[in-house]
């Protein structure tokens, strides 16, 4: 029977754990989990790992050392597919930031002495796709738990894991909530990818944007919406840049060129 | 010399590794390697405001993602004079046990119990024990629940805020919890028997240092704002930096801390230890009956600790809500103070978490974070190379991985939150020449000769002193001479102190190697022949400075002669030391 059950190894990278961690706490849903896939590998949960040939790794975490990155490489070549669960793996999360500090090897001169680390090399947090292909990507901080097993499910048919296409605003609508940013306050919603059951908003609080950017969000807009209610060019930057990694980099540069 | 590598240690939170040197029959060295990246948390932060600093410090740990909020609150609250009414600080309570619930179940049951009960993993235990992993995996559902209910999600949830909650649980919600809480205490009662019937392993049990903090009103509980030390110090939370004495080390990106020099332990252990006699109800009842002065010596214990403290969360949960239930909601609380600076500290699962911000013109402009686990990665260290030089005397080497591996996840560390900013100021080296060469150049240096030149080899530190002395060298006394130490120590800021000794350390004769103190003092292969000189006068600024520069005897049988090899190392010597 075992022979017929898909592959699946869980992998974590640099992060806080807390997407595996949500994979654990599926708990109800947990024994089903392992009983109905081969879960090869999940070195945060279990001692007898096999480290061969998978139909499926779900990576979390960003690269920020060459052991991450040796790691990635090597779960790429014995994997069918990789899925990137979490902000950090998909957009290289918060420790991937742009704001001032953002010179990594100035910082790391600051911080490390010039002091060579003796077991690993570390290097500026990167999100998965910038060293492997990617096949899909479960964007959140952390994933939803119904995001995921509807992923886990798919997965299991043969079907592709589909993404929530939708951003924050949507889910937030379907909530009934009043529009905060109508109440002039900064909120995230209309540029953040959906997933979440715009949990912020539920509670009367702002979306902070940690699914990371909304693929299809026209930042311009949201960016030029917040200047006009008066807030400070740089706070909004700020904000915009707190949760998408990498991905900020695009609409930033677009806003240096139309300065020129 | 042999290496045992634990690349990846499986069932603990984030990327960590061991790596235990062997050196014939002694243990050179035991390094915690903590492979996750650093991700400079504290720099991130600086030109965030408080309200940013709030929702992205929690991202440090997905497991203690309340405790890390809580903290955060509890400093930027305090810097920026910000009180909040009593049912904002009940409802943190709660959430805060609902973390301790979540996060003790998932240790104790997921990833601690198949090593007691000899098993890869919890769900390959269902078979036989099914009642107790199911029993389990709803508890830790329930503590996710009561983080939910509170927070708005049970990882990273963003309601709790600056001055208040962004929407308060609603009273129904609140009172499932409370009958739940009251569902589950036959459950924890049972789990706690259970705890205690498996056996532990036989530990070379050594005195540990204790660290909690201190809650309020002599009760129980996880949060105050002093800390108290089991070697019977107080200390406020403020001054927080007295305890940790943060420094990096070059094998990780987490830092250590050592408390007078001393490791030290935090976290459910250490709670109980200090604070059991403060429980009542069940949990007090239970941990009279189980409790044993061992438990003081054995890291192992931790998982008895925390079915206790699981105990007190349930029973502490109904008086809470009753509580919470009778108090009006009131709105997020505005402030207008755009300066200050405070310390905030919890008891997270794993120990004291400490936060420290510093606020000026309404952003963050300085943030300091140590961690339970950063603080008891000294102390991890230690006991590793307790446990491992205790079989390799047995001569129960192959035991030594599994051991250890136990060792490890007894502290329960989650080593995404060790991972931040450090500053490397020193690395362990044991090459004795490149050692000394470091040694020397801050230090003003005293030799102290040790040993009896009526044994042959065993006067080896003897006659290397008495060379040293001829040469012209002032700092260099024979024997442990107290008085004229202690004027050297006195006369002298940066001392160190290298006794000079012919010590069995398992290699070869003539061989020479320098070792920290405090590992041979925790080496009783080794002490027994060191005690008589050097036990009874140890402060632990003394042993922190001392080394043993040792050769490794060929015999000490009763005879005058010192053996060819040692000759020729303690020649070897002092050619290295005059230049």
């Amino acid at each position: 029977m075992k022979k017929n059950k898909l592959k699946i190894g869980i992998y974590g990278l640099t992060g806080c754990g807390g997407d595996q961690l949500l994979i654990l706490d599926c708990e109800k849903e947990l024994i089903t989990l392992f009983e109905s896939a081969d879960i090869q590998s999940f070195i945060m949960a279990k001692s007898d790992n096999i480290e061969g040939s998978l139909d499926i790794a779900f990576v979390e975490g960003s690269v920020t050392t060459e052991k991450d990155k040796k790691e990635l490489l090597d779960i790429r070549q014995r994997s069918k597919k990789i899925i990137a669960i979490g902000t950090c793996a998909c957009f290289g999360g918060i420790q991937a930031m742009v704001c001032d500090s953002n010179n990594w090897e100035e910082n790391y001169k600051k911080v490390y002495n010039k002091i060579q680390m003796t077991h690993t090399q570390p290097l500026p947090s990167k999100p998965l796709n910038v060293y492997v292909k990617v096949d899909y990507y479960l964007p959140g901080c952390p994933i939803g738990k119904e995001q995921f097993l509807s992923a886990f499910t798919r997965i299991l048919i043969g079907s592709p894991p589909e993404s929530y296409r939708f951003p924050v605003c949507l889910e937030c609508k379907w909530h009934e909530n009043d529009c905060l940013l109508n109440k002039g306050i900064l909120c995230l919603g209309p540029i953040t990818t959906g997933g979440c059951g715009a949990i912020c908003p539920n509670h009367n609080l702002p979306c902070v944007g940690c699914y990371g950017l909304y693929e299809d969000a026209n930042l311009n807009s949201e960016f030029h919406l917040l200047l006009n209610k008066g807030f400070n060019l740089n706070y909004i930057k700020q904000k915009m840049a707190n949760f998408s990694g990498t991905s900020i980099i695009p609409f930033f540069n677009t806003l240096k060129e139309k300065k020129k | 010399m042999k290496k045992i590598t634990i690349d990846h240690l499986e069932r603990v939170e984030g990327c960590g590794g061991i790596t235990v040197t062997i050196d014939e029959k002694i243990i050179r060295d035991v390094k915690f390697n903590i492979f996750e990246g650093p991700r400079f948390f504290e720099r991130l932060i600086i030109g965030k405001t408080p309200e940013e600093v709030v929702s992205l410090v929690p991202r440090i740990c997905g497991i203690c993602s309340i405790s890390h909020r809580y903290a955060a609150l509890r400093a930027l609250e305090k810097a920026l004079s910000i009180q909040v009414p009593r049912k904002i600080k009940l409802l943190r309570e709660l959430m805060h046990l609902g973390e301790i619930i979540e996060s003790h179940s998932l240790h104790i049951f997921l990833l601690a119990l198949p090593d007691l009960a000899g098993y890869p993993s919890a769900i390959a235990m269902v078979p036989k024990f099914n009642f107790e992993v199911k029993i389990g995996l709803e508890m830790k559902h329930f503590g996710n629940r009561i983080m939910e209910v509170v927070s708005g999600r049970y990882i990273h949830g963003e309601n709790p805020v600056l001055g208040g909650f962004g929407k308060f649980p609603s009273k129904q919600e609140l009172i499932m919890i409370k009958e739940r809480a009251k569902q589950f205490m036959p459950f924890a009662l049972k789990a706690v028997n259970f705890i205690n019937e498996f056996s532990y392993p036989d530990s070379p049990e050594s005195d540990m240092i204790f660290v909690a903090l201190n809650p309020p009103n002599n009760e129980f509980g996880f949060v105050g704002n002093e800390i108290l030390i089991s070697d019977g110090s107080k200390i406020n939370v403020q001054d927080y930096k007295k305890l940790t004495n943060e420094f990096g080390v070059s094998h990780s990106f987490a830092k250590h801390s050592l408390y007078k020099g001393k490791s030290y332990s935090v976290g459910a252990l250490a709670r109980i230890i200090l604070l059991g006699d403060r429980l009542k109800g069940n949990a007090g009842k239970l941990f009279k009956k189980y409790y044993s002065p061992r438990w003081k010596k054995n890291p192992l214990y931790i998982n008895q600790a925390q079915v206790i403290e699981i105990l007190y969360a349930l029973e502490r949960i109904p008086i809470l809500i009753d509580e919470i239930n009778k108090l009006p909601d009131s709105p997020i609380i505005r402030y207008k103070k755009e300066s200050g600076k405070s310390a905030g500290a919890v008891e997270a699962p794993r120990g004291t978490l400490f936060h420290y911000y510093e606020v000026s013109g309404g952003k963050i402009s300085y943030g300091d974070i140590v961690t339970p686990t950063a603080q008891n990665t000294e102390d991890i260290e230690k006991h590793c190379y307790l446990f491992a030089q205790d079989l390799l005397n047995k001569g129960q080497e192959k035991e030594i991985e599994k051991v250890i591996k136990m060792v490890v996840r007894a502290y329960d560390p989650c080593i995404s939150c060790s991972v931040h900013l450090v500053k490397v100021k020193k690395a362990l080296e044991h090459d004795w020449r490149r050692k000394l060469a470091l040694l020397k150049k801050k230090n003003n240096i005293i030799y102290i000769g040790l040993g009896n030149p009526e044994r042959g080899d065993d006067g080896a530190g003897i006659e290397l002193a008495l060379q040293l002395k001829k040469c012209g060298m002032k700092n260099v006394l024979l024997g442990d001479n107290k008085e004229k130490s202690k004027i050297f120590l006195k006369s002298k800021s940066n001392w160190c102190i290298i006794y000079l000794d012919a010590v069995d350390f398992g290699g070869s004769p003539g061989k020479i190697t320098i070792i920290p103190l405090h590992y041979v003092l925790l080496n009783s292969v080794l002490s027994h022949r060191l005690s008589p000189f050097l036990s009874s006068q140890f402060t632990y600024e003394h042993i922190k400075n001392s080394f043993l520069l040792a050769i490794q005897p060929g015999s000490i049988e009763k005879k005058k002669e010192i053996s060819p090899p040692v000759r020729s190392a303690i020649k070897e010597i002092i050619n290295y030391l005059k230049n």
